[in-house]
């Protein structure tokens, strides 16, 4: 067994134990028929038996989202689900659905995991703060995991860890730095309402690249080659100005597994030229379709999907214009005109029941490689809209200067968004929920939290409502903060400010790039009050798309600060090498007199030396 | 008393140490016979690139087109193991993003659709690097990020970076020394990790960081002596740093005439380097390999094109009984492990004489004894054993 294990240990685990089947050699002596024949009927039987007892079965489907953002770009949001039924009705294979998820689940007990891969900011200003694809795709750059297991608490760290490095061989990123416990943290409400089986990772500096992609890639049952998926030509999505990828995993007794994996990207439309791209007065948007995001057009479906579509969606403001100008909201109306007829329209709505969207359905298994789809807008009169923000800008900035101290503000610029929804009640107010991990060498001091509402210094009591705190602990921990505060909804701007002190760190913890700075990962705003899902009250259930129904989930409004850069105190990193050169010449110094000083007869060798002379001469 | 009681005592003691010489010995040859029976079936690429920063571009132009050639080449994605130290496709820096390229042609997109890397960033330590080699990694590290070889491996081993007398630089901040790669090696043959590593290096004096290797069956080339200097290529004004190093952009133009079925020999890879347009003197040693290099091919090493014979009989597992041949069909796919079974007769004895090895006395014992045991009892009882032995034995021999 020993030999066998040493000699060949990869054939050992890719699943083949040839140890494992029956020794042949009792068989042969029987007929081959009859070892036919009996498999025949075995056969038979476990088929009957699996389609008889198979009433579900796994699933895929992918989606493709486009839409015109209106400082003219666009934004193309890819959705691919997989669904796997629980395990007791089809047991452990798998034909669509990954089975390295599958296996992962399984191992670790997860019920709930999202990881995401993104680089870029988010422009909470242009792109909309208030829509389902702002609240769920907006990420923050770098590397973001979360994940919720179903174990004691006793043993989600050491699962957390060992899932950390099974993610980071899995989609070849340094998501195993995550395992440490001065890179994660586990709120309680302040991320997600849980019961304490929730931790939280991130890591800001990731880069994000091809590699990244190719492994997510393979997780799909067409890869890239076939379907939507074939869109995604590299260079145009590393070019963007945002891309996201997400992976999204919902697993329970009853559901079985769900993945979601989500891809979005801002690109600029290559028919924009240079002096196009920032004016956006009196000018035509651009026109573009998708040949000019992907250099490519797609040319039918996944084989393996049971359905895949690509929707084009037009906010509320250009809805409203529409509408104003009184044309119906066809395909091809007096503002735009889309280069394809759509096979379905649907209407969305907010959760106070205005129209918020419109959307226009292709299916793309009626086109195939001969016929392929490129649709597209062209804009007929210049256009100008926004998108709904969300209630307040967040952002988050460093003060203070030096190498020893300085500040965190988080500041809060309102949106007047209350207005457009509500009216506007004077005694109104609007709830934020504030998250923030900030590693061990930033060593914030709670006590120093300041408010100021519309410039004027509030005490904490009168704005926050409950607050959490895990303080950081040297090397070990990072600081957790999670905050539930109220603001007046006549608020125009309010600041939240923290002290902090930096910290030392050993020479051997500096990364290599010890003087770009270290970074404190983003912070998460949410409003528990506003909810961002849509609700299509006109389509068809059985229309089955995971996208509508992801926008259709519960979700409150939420953003994401940016990532601040903190400059540390680096060493002089050559110092133990000259501390080691000086002390040992010292030291030859020192012991080099001191043995010549002993030992060294001068006289003797001056009398050696004349005898020598003496004898050759 | 002492004196007659010594000769019977030392005539019947050497005759014990005679014995217990011999079956040691034997042993040994068992061992080694076994070892170096080995065929090859299969092959590996350790792929690092040390150098951080943009100006750094052409380090990870010169591994990845390795990466390149070696896929191209036939090995897969499961047996590469690509560190790379910095991000260059989506470097913000980089105006042509997810493309890297290693000519100012830029004919060649480097990065591809498919490219797996294993370590980056500031997973590329030296640590790390000593860890991948001797396959020493903590129990939760990812299978695709060992290389899970075994005795009937060739491994290559690519390293490009900045290096100077006896080592290698590793992002800025770690050195790398010749007698760590050495004694990284040693382990490696020890453990039988490796049939035939071949190492090349493309730094400045390349050529002092294998001068300690001392392990049989490793080929080691580097681009540059002691005391000189390895040069960049050329500069690509468009992306604005040099794009590719002279020793991997010659080893490339080599490469790029070849595919899976050609049969050059690496004796023809190693002399095609001229000096003068390298500026320095590409330096092999292949005083520790044994087969002379005009019958090695390059896609030993480079490319993982194993010889297969078809035969039709029936397959067996390793355990079972030594009866049966291996049937292998040539459109398998991934492994190359199972070699074509005219060889049986061989195989069959290889197998005897390892079987013959390991469930042998007191190895199992060892192991089994070692399960549950705190380690450190163990080897405190194996020291004072030994003391107490080599006591007695000088005793005995007074």
């Amino acid at each position: 067994m020993a030999a066998h294990s040493r000699g060949h240990p990869a054939m050992r685990e890719r699943g083949f134990s040839p140890a494992g089947t029956s020794p042949y050699w009792w068989i042969r002596p029987c007929a081959g028929p009859i070892l036919f024949l009996s498999l025949l009927f075995l056969f038979l039987f476990t088929a009957a038996a699996a389609s008889a007892a198979a009433p579900e079965e796994e699933k895929f489907t992918e989606e493709l989202l486009l839409r015109p953002l209106p400082d003219r770009k666009a934004l193309a949001h890819f959705h691919f689900r997989s669904s796997a039924p629980p395990a007791a009705s089809v047991g452990r294979h798998h034909h669509i659905f990954p089975k390295a998820i599958s296996q992962l689940v399984k191992k670790y007990h997860i019920s709930e995991l999202e990881l995401s891969f993104t680089q870029g900011r988010w422009n909470y200003e242009q792109w909309g703060g208030f829509d389902p694809m702002s609240t769920n795709n907006a990420k923050p750059p770098g590397v973001e995991l979360w994940a919720v297991f179903d174990l004691p608490l006793s043993e989600i760290d050491a699962t957390w860890k060992n899932l950390t490095h099974t993610l980071s061989g899995l989609f070849c990123a340094s998501i195993n730095f995550l395992e440490s416990s001065t890179a994660f943290s586990a709120p309680r409400w302040g991320f997600k309402l849980n019961e304490g089986n929730l931790r939280y990772g991130a890591l800001p500096r990731e880069a994000v690249c091809t590699e990244n992609l190719t492994p997510w890639l393979k997780l799909l049952p067409c890869r890239d080659k076939a379907g939507i998926a074939f869109l995604l030509y590299r260079p145009s999505i590393y070019k963007g100005y945002y891309h996201s990828q997400k992976l999204k995993l919902r697993s329970s007794q009853s559901l079985g597994i769900i993945l979601d994996q989500t891809l979005t990207v801002v690109l600029q439309p290559n028919t924009v030229s240079g002096e196009q791209l920032h004016s956006n007065h009196g000018q035509l948007q651009p026109n573009w379709s998708m040949r000019h995001l992907f250099n490519r057009k797609l040319s039918g479906k996944c084989l393996v999907s049971k359905s895949s579509r690509v929707f084009i969606e037009v906010d509320k403001s250009i809805v409203d214009n529409v509408n104003k100008s009184g044309s119906d909201l066809s395909w091809s109306n007096e503002l735009f005109v889309l280069s394809n007829s759509p096979d379905k329209l649907i209407k969305g709505q907010n959760h106070v029941e205005i129209q918020s969207s419109f959307l226009y359905v292709y299916d793309a298994s009626n086109y195939t490689e001969e016929k392929p789809l490129d649709v597209g807008i062209t804009w007929k009169l210049p256009l100008v809209w926004t998108c709904t923000p969300s209630p307040f800008h967040a952002s988050r900035f460093l003060m203070g200067s030096g190498n020893e101290r300085g500040s965190i503000a988080l500041s809060f610029m309102s949106t007047n968004l209350h207005k457009q929804i509500s009216g506007s009640p004077t005694d109104c107010s609007i709830k934020a929920v504030i998250f923030q991990v900030v590693p061990w060498y930033v060593k914030v001091y709670y006590h120093s939290l300041e408010i100021f509402i519309d410039g004027s210094r509030k005490t904490v009591s009168e704005v926050v409502d409950k607050i959490h705190v895990i303080p950081s602990e040297d090397k070990l921990l990072p600081g957790t903060l999670e905050m539930l505060l109220r603001f007046p909804c006549s608020m125009q701007s309010g600041t939240l400010t923290l002290d902090f002190d930096k910290g030392f760190l050993h020479i051997d913890e500096y990364p290599p790039d010890a003087n770009q700075g270290f970074d404190i990962p983003s912070a998460l705003v949410s409003f528990p009050e506003f909810s961002s899902a849509r609700s299509y009250p006109e389509i068809d259930p059985v229309l089955g798309s995971p996208l509508l129904e992801y926008f259709q989930e519960d979700s409150v409004v939420k953003s994401y600060t940016e990532v601040l850069l903190v400059p540390l105190t680096t060493p002089d990193f050559s110092m133990p090498y000259n501390v080691i050169t000086f002390t040992c010449t010292v030291l030859a110094l020192y012991f080099g007199s001191l043995l010549n000083a002993l030992r060294r007869r001068i006289g003797e060798e001056e009398r050696e030396l004349k005898k020598t002379e003496l004898v050759s001469m | 008393m002492a004196f007659g009681r010594r000769s019977p005592r030392s005539s019947r003691h050497p005759p014990a140490l005679a014995i217990v010489t011999a079956l040691l010995l034997a042993f040994l040859f068992s061992a080694a016979a076994s070892s170096t029976d080995a065929m090859h079936n299969n092959n590996w690429a350790v792929l690092v690139c040390t150098s951080r920063f943009w100006f750094n571009y052409r380090h990870m132009a010169n591994t990845l087109s390795l990466y390149r050639t070696v896929k191209r080449l036939g090995i897969p994605d499961e047996r590469i193991i690509l560190m790379l130290a910095d991000d260059m496709a989506c470097n913000p820096r980089n105006s042509y993003p997810a493309q890297v390229f290693n000519n100012e042609n830029h004919q060649l997109n480097l990065y591809g659709d498919n490219v797996e890397v294993d370590y980056r960033g500031y997973e590329v330590t030296v640590e790390n690097f000593l860890r991948v080699l001797t396959g020493r990694h903590e129990s939760a590290v990812p299978r695709s990020k060992r290389v899970l070889s075994d005795e009937g491996s060739h491994i290559l081993l690519y390293m490009t970076g900045h290096g100077g007398d006896e080592f290698l630089k590793f992002q800025d901040s770690e050195e790398l020394q010749s007698h760590d790669l050495a004694d990284a090696v040693k382990q490696m043959k020890e453990k039988h990790r490796f049939k035939e590593l071949l190492i090349m290096v493309d730094t400045c004096q390349a050529a002092t960081l294998f001068s300690q290797l001392q392990s049989p069956g490793v080929l080691a080339i580097g681009s540059s002596m002691k005391g000189e200097n390895s040069y960049s290529h050329h500069l690509d004004s468009d992306i604005g740093v040099s794009v590719v190093d002279r020793f991997t952009y010659y080893t490339l133009a080599f490469f790029e005439k070849l595919n899976m079925y050609s049969n050059a020999s690496l004796n023809s890879l190693f002399t095609s380097y001229n000096p003068s347009m390298l500026m320095s003197t590409a330096y092999y040693r292949m005083d520790l390999y044994e087969r002379p290099l005009n019958e090695v091919p390059v896609t030993n090493f480079f490319g993982s094109v194993m010889k297969t014979l078809h035969t039709d009989s029936a397959y067996t597992g390793f355990l079972a009984a030594h009866d049966y041949a291996t049937p292998l069909s040539v459109g398998d796919n991934l492994d190359d492990h199972f070699m074509l079974k005219d060889r049986s007769t061989p195989r069959r004895s290889n197998i005897e004489k390892e079987a013959q090895l390991t469930p042998h006395g007191w190895t199992e014992v060892l192991l089994e004894q070692l399960e549950g045991k705190n380690t450190d009892t163990v080897v405190m009882y194996g020291l004072g054993g030994m003391g107490i032995l080599l006591a007695l034995s000088t005793w005995l021999s007074m």
